[in-house]
């Protein structure tokens, strides 16, 4: 919960450009070995992006143009191609939300997994196929031997899922990167799914940064969440105090959007007004002021900082975290 | 309720795909998408579908605006039989019954405006022209939420939740008894979804439009429907009022549907319990025998092997199909 003396991963005041706009802007946040971290926020808000650069792998458009990225003592960003090619996969591994587009559909599972770990461990082809089949065993897959040697359009899209997740976990990294893992999923196999992360963290002691616009995935299993919007950090905070007592204003509107057990039925839902703002069209100050309910010139004129707020580690990037009362009204 | 037709009655509905064979194959498997289903929708009703991927839920929807002809089986839409229907016939139906699908950036042709997007159903059915046409657009642009001129810009123009708002706009400029909406928001971004739900809700207040829900997302579910039916391998298992369903859900596939979608509260989300539901769905195309749950089921014994259980009433009004529930 608190700061950690030794974090496992620690992101710096990222700022990553496209066109001239800051589309991250001086983002930090680390975590600490055997936890999650989930990055939250809508589409466009820079979640992405943030944790593409973790991994070496922006678009060519984007450019890292400040901050650093470090995983314990290592530089990520002061790595030549060379050097990063051999951490991913190693040290750190990244699942993307679509399987079926991330898998091969020419090559069995089974090669695909193995070849993760030869490619990193030089191991033989006999033996990488043993790890193989092990990981299937780990991941939940049922007659992993047969599974080994089908195509990816054989397998359901659960099944498809674990198949990346094992090859991203073959070589036992340190930090995962997972991009919506379970959006496109069902949510009986995105509840198998999760329990598998559980599993991971807690068992391997795997770290995890989680990137959903899902609240309800975050609640599940995150230990702390970053909530993003237009390439900022709105707020940060350990999971529970941020469901149970939001400090920036976008977070406590998201929150009061999705229906809950005890709303009435066919009740107004509370919105938040607008859209998000493009690139072009950030200002100098806070980037939400447009569709805030608590706006004032000042949050016009100038950017908020992240204040810490309450229980230690909650950070809010508003100059009105007082007024929150407010919102709740404007929520209710 | 009244003696007026209901909006939707579907009687002992099946759909089934293949099993033929072609010219020089020989007979696939026959997939039951849809294997006898009953249901009802009155007016200014809203009924959730339920179910996941291959349950069956797209191609009863595909059936019930005539895009998919059942094998057997009776489907009405407000009292018109679409099961046979010429033509001419079929036409006047789908005037009543329009469709809202998931990604509104599919549904949507980027080369029209959104205006003549809006106008087209009016000028195929001939409902205005001209001035009139325009005025007619511009009171749906207004009706969802957008300003009249917004008729001339194109899709890309506008934001997810936006688009969504026209394709809303398209399928209630015809006037429509029933409303089919298929995930209508689950592409799109948290908060907008607010807004559209709200929307939803508002223009069946006004218009007294019913619709058929289709979703995954039981929060959703909960706040806009009033009935709730649960689909699992083409056939019905669980159909309860709103608040039976949610308070007391009886089938073991509803519960584990129910303990699998995770809970916007980390307090309510960690302490709730778990079902984990083993395996994946089976193939429409081979069936489990007896209740096609029974390979899934934390409570299946013999009898759920051997023998379907029927839809049958409880006390509290739900109807559920298993052995054990």
């Amino acid at each position: 919960m608190n700061a950690v003396a030794n974090p496992l991963l620690s992101v710096d005041r990222l700022t990553i450009e496209i066109g001239g706009a800051n589309v991250v802007d001086d983002i930090s946040f680390t975590v600490a070995p055997g936890k999650v971290m989930a990055l939250v926020g809508e589409s466009g808000c820079g979640k992405s992006l943030t944790s593409y650069a973790m991994l070496g792998l922006l678009p060519p458009a984007a450019k890292r143009t400040g901050g650093r990225i470090m995983l314990e003592s290592t530089d990520l960003g002061a790595m030549s191609e060379r050097q990063l090619r051999k951490a991913r996969g190693k040290d750190i591994s990244i699942i993307f939300q679509e399987p079926s587009a991330s898998l091969d559909p020419l090559t069995t599972v089974g090669s695909q997994i193995a070849e993760a770990y030869r490619v990193h461990q030089g191991a033989s082809r006999t033996e990488a196929y043993e790890k193989a089949r092990q990981m299937l065993v780990d991941v939940g897959i049922p007659d992993p031997t047969r599974r080994l040697d089908q195509y990816p359009f054989e397998l359901s899209g659960g099944m498809c899922q674990r198949i990346m997740i094992s090859i991203a976990l073959i070589n036992g990294p340190r930090l995962l990167v997972a991009d919506e893992p379970t959006t496109a999923l069902d949510v009986t196999i995105q509840a198998q799914i999760l329990d598998l992360m559980k599993k991971l963290v807690s068992e391997r002691g795997t770290a995890i940064v989680l990137i959903t616009h899902d609240m309800g995935v975050v609640a599940d299993i995150a230990d702390e969440v970053a909530v993003m919007y237009a390439g900022r950090i709105a707020e940060i905070a350990p999971v529970h105090a941020l469901f149970a007592a939001p400090k920036h204003p976008y977070t406590a509107l998201l929150l009061a959007s999705v229906p809950k057990l005890d709303h009435s039925p066919k009740a107004d839902l509370a919105t938040i007004e607008g859209t998000v703002p493009t690139p072009s069209e950030f200002g100098v100050g806070c980037r939400f002021a447009d569709r805030c309910p608590l706006v004032t010139d000042k949050c016009r004129s100038e950017q908020p900082p992240l204040f810490q707020s309450g229980e230690s580690g909650h950070r809010s990037a508003c100059w009105h975290i007082d007024r929150m009362a407010e919102i709740r009204g404007v929520a209710a | 309720m009244s003696d007026a037709p209901k909006v939707l009655e579907l009687r002992d509905v099946a759909v089934h795909f293949g099993g033929r064979g072609g010219f020089l194959s020989s007979p696939g498997p026959v997939v039951k998408a849809v294997n006898g289903v009953d249901l009802e929708i009155g007016r200014a009703e809203t009924v959730a579908l339920v179910g996941e991927s291959g349950c069956g839920k797209s191609t009863l929807s595909n059936t019930i605006v005539g895009l998919q002809a059942p094998v057997s089986g009776s489907v009405r839409v407000s009292g018109e039989e679409v099961v046979g229907a010429d033509k001419k016939k079929l036409n006047d139906i789908r005037r009543k019954v329009q469709m809202i699908f998931q990604d509104p950036a599919l549904s949507l042709d980027p080369r029209s405006t959104v205006g003549a997007t809006i106008a087209e159903p009016l000028i195929v059915r001939g409902v205005a022209k001209g001035r009139e046409l325009k005025e007619h657009v511009a009171t749906l642009l207004q009706q969802v939420g957008l300003r009249p001129e917004f008729a001339d810009r194109y899709p890309h123009q506008f934001s997810g939740g936006q688009r969504q708002r026209v394709v809303i706009a398209r399928a209630l400029a015809l006037e429509p008894d029933l409303v089919i909406c298929d995930e209508p928001v689950s592409a799109l971004d948290v908060s907008v979804r607010a807004q559209i739900l709200n929307l939803l809700v508002a223009l069946q207040k006004r218009t007294g439009v019913s619709y058929l829900f289709v979703s995954h997302d039981l929060g959703v579910v909960r706040h806009i429907c009033d009935r709730v039916v649960v689909m699992y391998l083409g056939r019905f298992v669980e159909m309860a009022d709103r608040d039976t369903f949610f308070a007391n859900p009886k089938h073991p596939y509803t519960k584990a549907l129910m303990s699998a979608v995770p809970e916007a509260d980390p307090v309510v989300q960690r302490s709730k319990e778990r079902i984990i539901l083993g395996g994946e769905l089976p193939s429409p195309a081979n069936i489990p025998s007896g209740c096609a749950f029974h390979t899934r089921c934390p409570l299946a014994t013999e009898i759920c092997s051997k023998e379907r259980p029927e839809l049958t009433s409880r006390p509290d009004g739900a109807r559920v199909a298993c052995h054990h529930a």
